[in-house]
């Protein structure tokens, strides 16, 4: 008795920072969601594409290539956690939350656990995360480059094999970002209701990560020409807490 | 983060008064004067008449000191502080036991045996003075200096200031670890001031000689921690904060 009232008043103390674990799990369950989506996951591809989609969760997650629905790791695990989201692999045998976890372990499908964790924060709190130069839609990626054609053409005009080259060229992109142990990894967007993949305009800023230690300043100013103008932030992750951080230039003005 | 000014009337007063003029009549004072400092261990001692000593506490050098002295104000003067008015203004000569002035070499040897990462430290120092800041010792913040807009009866300081040195182990080694960065980001917000990195680069120059230090580059920049709850809108994202610091400084220039 007394044993379980020491242990209780540990777990008591452990929790002083606002971070109530006891009262906050009862709160999130209410937030799961009734399944509306459904995926198939590839290995191959590291990507899931979407069969069966209901509301509008589509409008800001997943990429369309060939008039089709793909989500990356990161946003399958999202709406697996939320309920939202029911996985099958190839053979349509179902895929459990367990499964993603340890797919997403190994960090190989382009998003690491702890990159994960910032997705989910910046996910719950309604902006639109993308993965970073991976146009939303090949539509985006034309206007992006200011070269949409006058056929305007529709996703599903593009004749784009996914299945194949592209989605490994892909994951190329991943491992070409690295710089040290600083990469580039997420677009972010301030929440929008009017969010259009085929015409997503710049992030409001790119999310870098550092594995380690704080980036020194020649690491920042390699990875602020890659922005190209857009605002970075770097993250860093651990023990389950996400922090964001801005290491902006600036010039302090000459006074009088 | 803008200034916080002191009261109703103390940004109005500083403009009045700005601190380039306040310093330009410290130097010409002190040359008057031929003012001599000593060197004591890791600081300067000097003496300053009445109205020299209200300069020295109007452009905020030094601390005095408190003595039986009647006729003078004894002020005590950190490193940096120290080699500025003596290198940068020109119109302080400081002498050690031997009672003759040093020059510029010899002083600047000095220091640099006195304090590791002296030109790193004075070169981010004189740096932010020549910008007209009022620059004091940042200790009591845990960082290297802090950073007036003015005289600190007018306004509370702005920044605590990291000196960092691109390349070497000089300076203070600080930032290089995460527990370090929230540490001292946590501190500044609770002593409401923005910390300031400056990175001081050599550019391939040694520090031999002073001349050296006018090859060094400085990159200044701020570091925050941005709060994905506090800026879900396009008003409250830092870059909106940054615009109203920015008019608030061209408000306070006009």
């Amino acid at each position: 008795m007394e044993v379980v009232d020491r242990e209780k008043k540990k777990k008591i103390n452990d929790i002083d920072e606002g971070e109530d674990h006891y009262a906050s799990v009862s709160a999130s369950k209410s937030q799961f969601r009734k399944v509306i989506l459904k995926a198939r996951w590839s290995d191959e591809m590291g990507m899931a594409e979407v069969v069966d989609k209901k509301g509008a969760i589509w409008r800001t997650t997943g990429i369309v290539r060939s008039g089709k629905l793909y989500f990356f790791i990161e946003e399958v695990l999202f709406w697996i956690e939320i309920g939202a989201l029911l996985l099958m692999d190839d053979g349509d045998i179902s895929l459990s939350l367990e499964d993603m976890y340890v797919k997403i372990s190994d960090g190989k499908h382009g998003c690491s656990w702890e990159e994960f964790q910032a997705y989910r924060q910046l996910k719950s709190l309604g902006y639109i995360v993308g993965q970073h130069g991976i146009p939303w839609s090949m539509k985006s990626a034309k206007s992006n480059h200011e070269s949409v054609s006058s056929q305007g053409g529709l996703d599903s005009d593009e004749e784009v094999d996914l299945d194949s080259e592209e989605s490994r060229s892909v994951i190329g992109l991943f491992n070409d970002m690295q710089i040290n142990e600083t990469r580039l990894v997420f677009d972010v967007y301030l929440p929008n209701s009017k969010f259009r993949k085929s015409s997503p305009g710049d992030p409001s800023f790119v999310l870098c990560f550092t594995r380690g230690h704080p980036p020194p300043k020649a690491d920042l100013e390699a990875l602020e020409r890659r922005c190209d103008n857009i605002p970075m932030k770097v993250c860093h992750v651990e023990e389950g807490v996400v922090s964001f951080f801005s290491f902006d230039k600036v010039e302090l003005p000459i006074l009088p | 983060m803008g200034p916080r000014w002191k009261g109703k009337g103390a940004e109005a007063k500083a403009l009045a008064d700005p601190m380039s003029k306040i310093v330009l009549k410290l130097q010409s004072s002190l040359i008057q004067s031929d003012a001599r400092g000593i060197l004591c261990g890791s600081s300067v001692l000097l003496a300053a008449e009445e109205e020299q000593a209200l300069l020295f506490g109007r452009a905020y050098f030094g601390h005095p000191i408190v003595n039986a002295d009647k006729d003078r104000q004894w002020f005590q003067l950190g490193m940096e502080e120290a080699f500025f008015l003596c290198y940068s203004l020109k119109c302080l000569k400081i002498a050690g036991e031997d009672k003759r002035p040093k020059d510029d070499q010899e002083l600047w040897q000095c220091m640099k045996s006195k304090k590791a990462g002296f030109p790193v430290f004075y070169k981010a120092y004189s740096h932010l003075r020549t910008k007209n800041w009022v620059v004091r010792p940042g200790l009591q913040y845990g960082a290297d200096f802090v950073a007036y807009r003015h005289h600190p009866s007018l306004v509370h300081s702005e920044y605590a200031v990291l000196v960092s040195s691109e390349g070497d182990a000089e300076a203070n080694g600080r930032l290089k670890v995460w527990s370090d960065v929230h540490c001292t980001l946590r501190l500044c917000l609770g002593v409401v001031k923005t910390l300031l990195v400056l990175t001081i680069s050599k550019n391939g120059d040694d520090d031999a000689s002073p001349s050296c230090l006018a090859n060094y580059t400085v990159d200044e920049r701020t570091v925050t921690r941005w709060s994905p709850e506090q800026s879900r809108e396009e008003d409250t994202t830092d870059n909106a904060e940054s615009h109203t610091t920015d008019n608030a400084e061209s408000q306070a220039t006009e």
